[in-house]
């Protein structure tokens, strides 16, 4: 390794930036443009590790994801508001999951009210739109639904468990490029 | 939810009515027909799995999509 480029390496990660302790940085640097390398690289990370997770413990990979994904759930919905009504506690997490997901509450046009009782079972119709999961699965070219779609659902269970107290569920009904439809049962 | 399906190009392979969890599909005389466009909730897997790509949905949310390479993108524009 040449002198010249150890220089030039030193050089690049000098500046004349006054970085003071009460600094607090407002805004993300650098802008998101410039960080589509990092963002791609963190996906390609995270499918890899998903991918890898699953080769070793098969099914297990599933619980390992949702428990993970409910910890997680629990830990940033603790600092909410507790309430019991569930349309309430899901205003909240829409609030909890800004940036990263975007749902909405859904029915089919047969139901008359978004909280269905069917087969002794109450729950309502979530359609996921925006999320970081998919666009993982997708920039790796893995199937939906698997062990990384765990992640979110241990994720929202445990956020509506800590808001509500209530006991909850999340099944896939489907998942599609754009959207994807949940089914959250409440027990 | 407005969906056409573009019948000339349609082959009336029934993939969309298959996929379809919510049944907004069914063929008549061999043509998909958006029979109950209300219950679309916008996942788009009738577009992908269309061979004919005969499908259009106008009022949809779309997605954000993080994974599409920006320098690839630019390339295409140039190209198309």
């Amino acid at each position: 390794m040449s002198a010249g480029y150890i220089d030039e390496l030193h050089d690049s990660f000098r500046s004349d930036l006054v970085y003071r302790s009460e600094d607090i940085p407002l805004e993300c640097s650098p802008k998101p443009k410039e960080m589509e390398q990092t963002l791609h690289g963190v996906m390609k990370l995270n499918g890899l590790v998903i991918r890898s997770l699953e080769e070793i413990a098969g099914r297990g990979a599933n619980a390992v994801t949702y428990r993970a994904g409910k910890k997680f759930g629990h830990e940033v919905a603790k600092y909410f508001q507790k309430r019991e009504d569930v349309e309430g506690a899901l205003h909240e997490l829409s609030d909890l999951l800004r940036g990263q997901y975007s749902f909405e509450v859904w029915k089919p046009e047969d139901k008359e009210t978004f909280i269905i009782e069917e087969n002794g079972e109450t729950f309502i119709y979530l359609v996921f739109h925006d999320c970081i999961v998919r666009q993982t699965l997708r920039r790796n070219g893995l199937e939906q639904g698997g062990p990384l779609c765990q992640t979110l659902f241990g994720y929202v269970v445990g956020a509506i468990e800590e808001i509500t107290g209530r006991k909850a569920k999340l099944e896939i009904v489907h998942t599609g490029p754009n959207a994807c439809l949940k089914k959250l049962v409440l027990k | 939810m407005d969906i056409r399906v573009d019948t000339d190009a349609c082959v009336g392979c029934g993939l969309c009515v298959k996929d379809c969890p919510m049944h907004v599909y069914e063929l008549q005389n061999n043509v998909s027909v958006p029979v109950r466009p209300n219950n679309c909730m916008g996942c788009l897997s009738c577009h992908e799995i269309c061979p004919a790509q005969a499908l259009e949905h106008r009022g949809i949310y779309a997605a954000r999509r993080h994974y599409i390479d920006i320098k690839v993108c630019e390339m295409l524009k140039k190209v198309i």
